[in-house]
C-alpha cells in the first residue's frame, strides 16, 4: 500500500520540483540561469525559492560577478534539501513500480 | 480512473521532468576545440605523410606497423591534451576533473571506443587489413559521439553524424569497389580515410567552436 503523506508536498509543486531538479545538477545556479533555464517570470521564481529557502531546502549567497562587477545572487542545495530531493525521488519510483499492473 | 491510477501518472510525469531538466542540465563538452585543431593538424600530416609514402612517393618507410603506432601515438597525445584542458576548464569552472558530466560522458563513449579500437588493431597486426580497420575506427569513434546525444552540445552531435554517415558511405564504397585495389598499397586509402575524418572533422569542429564561442564572448561584453 503507497503511502502517499510520504510526499514532500514542498517539492511536489512542479515550479518547485523544477528548481530542486536544477539544483541538484550541479551548484550553484545564479537567479538569471534559473530564470533562463525555466522561464519563470521574477516574482514566479522568487516565490518558489522564498519557500524552499525558508524550508531550509536551498541556500541563498550573494556574490559579485566577476565579469559584470555586478551582484548576483546564487543559489544551491543544502545537505537538507539534497535529502529531501532524493527520498521524494524514491517514494515517486515507488507509487510508480507499486502500481504496475499485475 | 481511479486514485491509485492518478498518481501514478502524476508521478510519471513528475519523474519525466526531473529526467528531463537533468538531461539538459548536463551539457557536457568531452572534446575542447583546441584539442580537436591540434589533434585534427596532426592527422592530417600523418595522412599527408602515410598517403605520400605509399602512394606518390612509394617508399619502405611507413608500412602496416608504423601506421598503427603513427595513428595510437597521435590518438594518445591528442587524448592526453584534451584531458589537460578540460581539467584546466573545469578548474576555472570550480569543479573537480573528474565531474558528473566526466563520468556520463565516459561510460557513454568507452565501450564503443574500446571495441573499435581493438577490432582495428587486430586488423591491423594480425590480418593486415589497414582500410577495413581505418573503416572501423571511423564509425565507432561516431558511435562513441553519438552515444553521447543525451547530453552533448549540437555541436558534437553534427560531428559524431558526419563521421557516421562518412564511415557508412565509404565502407558501402569499399564494398562495392572491391576494396580499392587500384592502389598499390592499402596505407594510402587508408591514410586518406583517417585524414578526411579525424583529420578533417575535427579541424572545423574545433575552428566553429572557437568562432561561435568568440562570438557570443564578444555579444556578451
Amino acid at each position: 500500500m503507497i503511502d502517499f503523506t510520504q510526499l514532500d508536498k514542498v517539492i511536489h509543486e512542479k515550479g518547485r520540483l523544477s528548481i530542486m531538479t536544477l539544483l541538484a545538477t550541479r551548484s550553484p545556479w545564479s537567479f538569471q540561469e534559473l530564470k533562463a533555464e525555466l522561464g519563470h517570470s521574477d516574482g514566479n521564481l522568487i516565490t518558489h525559492l522564498r519557500t524552499l529557502t525558508k524550508e531550509g531546502y536551498v541556500r541563498e549567497t550573494k556574490t559579485i560577478a566577476q565579469d559584470s562587477a555586478r551582484p548576483c545572487t546564487n543559489y544551491e542545495l543544502t545537505g537538507a534539501g539534497n535529502s529531501a530531493f532524493q527520498a521524494y525521488v524514491r517514494v515517486l519510483e515507488s507509487i510508480v513500480r507499486q502500481t504496475k499492473p499485475q | 480512473m481511479s486514485d491509485e491510477q492518478d498518481s501514478k501518472v502524476e508521478a510519471l510525469e513528475n519523474l519525466r521532468v526531473i529526467r528531463s531538466l537533468m538531461e539538459r542540465a548536463h551539457v557536457y563538452r568531452s572534446i575542447s576545440a583546441p584539442a580537436a585543431i591540434f589533434g585534427g593538424s596532426m592527422a592530417l600530416l600523418v595522412s599527408a605523410f602515410g598517403f605520400y609514402s605509399n602512394f606518390i612517393h612509394i617508399s619502405p618507410s611507413f608500412r602496416e606497423r608504423e601506421f598503427l603506432f603513427a595513428w595510437l601515438i597521435l590518438l594518445l597525445l591528442t587524448s592526453a591534451l584534451n584531458a589537460y584542458l578540460l581539467a584546466k576548464d573545469a578548474k576555472k569552472r570550480a569543479q573537480p576533473f573528474v565531474n558528473e558530466g566526466l563520468r556520463m560522458a565516459l561510460r557513454a563513449i568507452v565501450p564503443p571506443l574500446l571495441t573499435g579500437g581493438i577490432l582495428g588493431v587486430g586488423l591491423i597486426w594480425f590480418e593486415r587489413q589497414l582500410q577495413l580497420a581505418a573503416l572501423i575506427w571511423i564509425l565507432c569513434y561516431g558511435l562513441a559521439l553519438q552515444a553521447t546525444v543525451g547530453f552533448a552540445p549540437k555541436s558534437l552531435i553534427r560531428l559524431a553524424r558526419a563521421f557516421l554517415i562518412t564511415g557508412q558511405a565509404l565502407t558501402i564504397w569499399w564494398f562495392l569497389s572491391g576494396g580499392f585495389g587500384e592502389f598499390q598499397r592499402a596505407e594510402a586509402p587508408a591514410s586518406l580515410f583517417l585524414g578526411l575524418t579525424f583529420g578533417l572533422f575535427h579541424l572545423i569542429y574545433g575552428i566553429c567552436i572557437l568562432a561561435t564561442s568568440s562570438t557570443t564572448k564578444a555579444a556578451r561584453d
